[in-house]
């Protein structure tokens, strides 16, 4: 089974590698780590932070990118035109087909990434050498995390991905509610916690309705805002190792979760 | 055939880049005049732009310090005085990069460095840097100019040297903090205070433009405290204060009394501090339309 899935991932992978779009969100990507090393110099004193700020964000955009218009194209292709007859007539099972498209797509995430890490060391490092004043509490290790933290949460969005491919029958429709997830997952702990707040504070901003709605909303999206280790790499803060654990086991349960109801929901499928 | 196509095809480039060009220029002259008039702009309050900046909140606070510098960079070339609706939005502007990023140092620089001199917001910018400390809390800086302005700007040594003790507490500092406070307990709000916290501030920092107003202002507090020597002489020597600073030359203390580089007129403050009618901060240009 694992050869089976593991061969899948890899012609996944492949075929997206072979996608032109992936240069161009490459050539993004190093034109916001080219930026940013020609605006470094508007800032004052913490060039580290809008270093970091720069790269963390052409890192995680180029991701978001790679998912929203190569990924969604690799899982609902075959849907679309019809080649997943073809797909299932070899000896595989149909949850064995979700997995395998799943790792296929987080390999090329994750083979991206690597590639934009590359160049995006070398910018710090860099721009760390114009201005070695001017980097106070940066250290390599939180960045690195970070941009881990990115590579988990392009992998969640992947899964979110493969879980809508799994249940709708237009890649459209895919990419509306992928989007909309996504959009939903990183602004909503903002929006409660800025609502808890206001609660505290005796104002009332939003119905009691609506808070619950949204608190429920809450337990449907993940919550993309627990892998975003951004400023703690713009600025070295100390990352808790509890953190970093719960963030990763929240994650990873996540994934699992959404890809075991795509396999019940996909089994179940009739194509026409 | 092919050639009246290709003489068409001439025609049109003829005729249509010429036309696109003037319009370029038209364009963006008219779009400089527009913004030459345009008031300060908005700065969108902090709970709204936190959560539509989705997960990019450091980099937008990056972008609205830019826009905030920008503005009062335009306003200094230009020689445009900042009326109050503009120091509105420039404070409000900081408030919210410090509400998406509250680490981010440059906005509390550029507010100490601003805030005070210019726009004398005392308040405002403390308040701003005390929201820093809370975060910055292994930063030195930021008690340091809060100390600073209690000393310089309100005239409140209690505080002023609690908040430079504070500051000398912290790792990093620099070792002439600890003397800093007790010299500064001395001079109080003399031009000695200003001068030695500028000479820190200047060696600091890394911006032309913002390096070029304090070396003036660093210049004037320079004259500000070689009058200030003199007076002091003078008042050892005769117990009372000269009537006025030309008697310091008169009597021998100055050679001359040195130009005001804002191009005020010196005098004596009841508290024995020399001031300048300039205040130290640039005249106002004569109102231009």
């Amino acid at each position: 089974m694992l050869k089976r899935v593991g061969a899948l991932a890899l012609v996944t992978c492949k075929e997206g590698i072979r996608d032109r779009s992936l240069f161009g969100i490459l050539l993004f990507a190093l034109f916001v780590l080219g930026l940013n090393v020609a605006v470094a110099g508007f800032f004052m004193r913490d060039l580290g932070k809008v270093t970091v700020d720069m790269n963390l964000a052409a890192l995680s955009f180029a991701g978001l990118l790679l998912v929203f218009f190569i990924g969604i194209n690799l899982m609902a292709k075959d849907i679309d035109k019809k080649t997943i007859h073809l797909v299932l007539s070899k000896p595989f099972s149909r949850g064995e087909y979700i997995y395998g498209k799943y790792l296929g797509l987080v390999l090329l995430v994750v083979c991206t990434l690597a590639l934009l890490l590359v160049f995006s060391t070398a910018t710090v490092a860099g721009v760390h050498a114009m201005y070695p004043a001017y980097f106070g509490g940066f250290t390599w290790g939180v960045y690195f995390w970070a941009v881990a933290f990115i590579a988990l949460q392009l992998a969640l969005l992947c899964a979110i991905v493969v879980f809508f491919s799994a249940i709708t029958t237009s890649s459209f429709i895919t990419l509306i509610f992928s989007v909309a997830s996504y959009l939903v997952g990183v602004s909503i702990e903002e929006v409660l916690f800025y609502l808890k707040s206001q609660a505290a504070a005796g104002e009332v901003v939003a119905s009691e309705t609506l808070r619950t709605v949204l608190e429920v909303v809450a337990w449907l999206v993940p919550n993309f805002a627990a892998f975003d280790l951004k400023t703690e790499a713009a600025h070295g803060l100390v990352l808790e190792p509890a953190r970093l654990f719960t963030s990763a086991a929240y994650g990873a349960g996540y994934i699992l979760i959404l890809l075991w109801l795509a396999t019940l929901i996909f089994r179940r499928r009739e194509f026409n | 055939m092919r050639w009246r196509r290709a003489g068409i095809n001439a025609l049109m480039l003829v005729v249509l880049l010429p036309v696109y060009l003037f319009l370029h220029g038209i364009s963006w002259e008219q779009r400089a005049e527009v913004r030459r008039s345009s008031p300060p702009g908005y700065t969108m309050p902090a709970p709204f732009s936190r959560v539509l900046a989705m997960g990019y909140q450091g980099l937008l606070s990056d972008y609205e310090f830019l826009r905030a510098i920008t503005f009062y960079g335009d306003r200094s070339v230009k020689q445009e005085r900042m009326s109050a609706a503009d120091w509105d939005f420039f404070t409000y502007s900081l408030e919210v990069v410090t509400d998406l990023d509250p680490y981010f140092l440059d906005p509390y620089v550029l507010g100490e460095g601003l805030l005070t001199w210019d726009a004398q917001r005392f308040e405002e910018a403390n308040a701003l840097l005390t929201k820093g400390m809370a975060y910055r809390d292994w930063d030195w800086q930021l008690p340091y100019y809060v100390g600073f302005n209690h000393f310089y700007f309100l005239k409140d040594y209690a505080s002023g040297s609690e908040y430079l003790m504070q500051a000398a507490e912290m790792p990093g500092s620099p070792a002439f903090l600890k003397t800093l406070a007790a010299r500064l307990a001395y001079y109080g709000g003399k031009s000695q205070t200003a001068l030695l916290f500028l000479q820190q501030m200047l060696a600091q920092s890394n911006s032309d433009t913002l390096k070029q107003r304090m070396q003036k202002r660093l210049l004037v507090l320079e004259r500000a405290v070689q009058i200030e020597k003199a007076l002091q002489r003078y008042r050892n020597e005769h117990d009372t204060d000269p009537v006025a600073l030309q008697m310091l030359v008169e009597e021998g203390y100055l050679q001359k009394l040195p130009p005001d580089p804002y191009g005020g007129e010196w005098g004596i403050l009841r508290n024995g501090r020399v001031y300048s009618t300039s205040k130290f901060v640039d005249p106002k240009p004569a109102q231009s339309k």
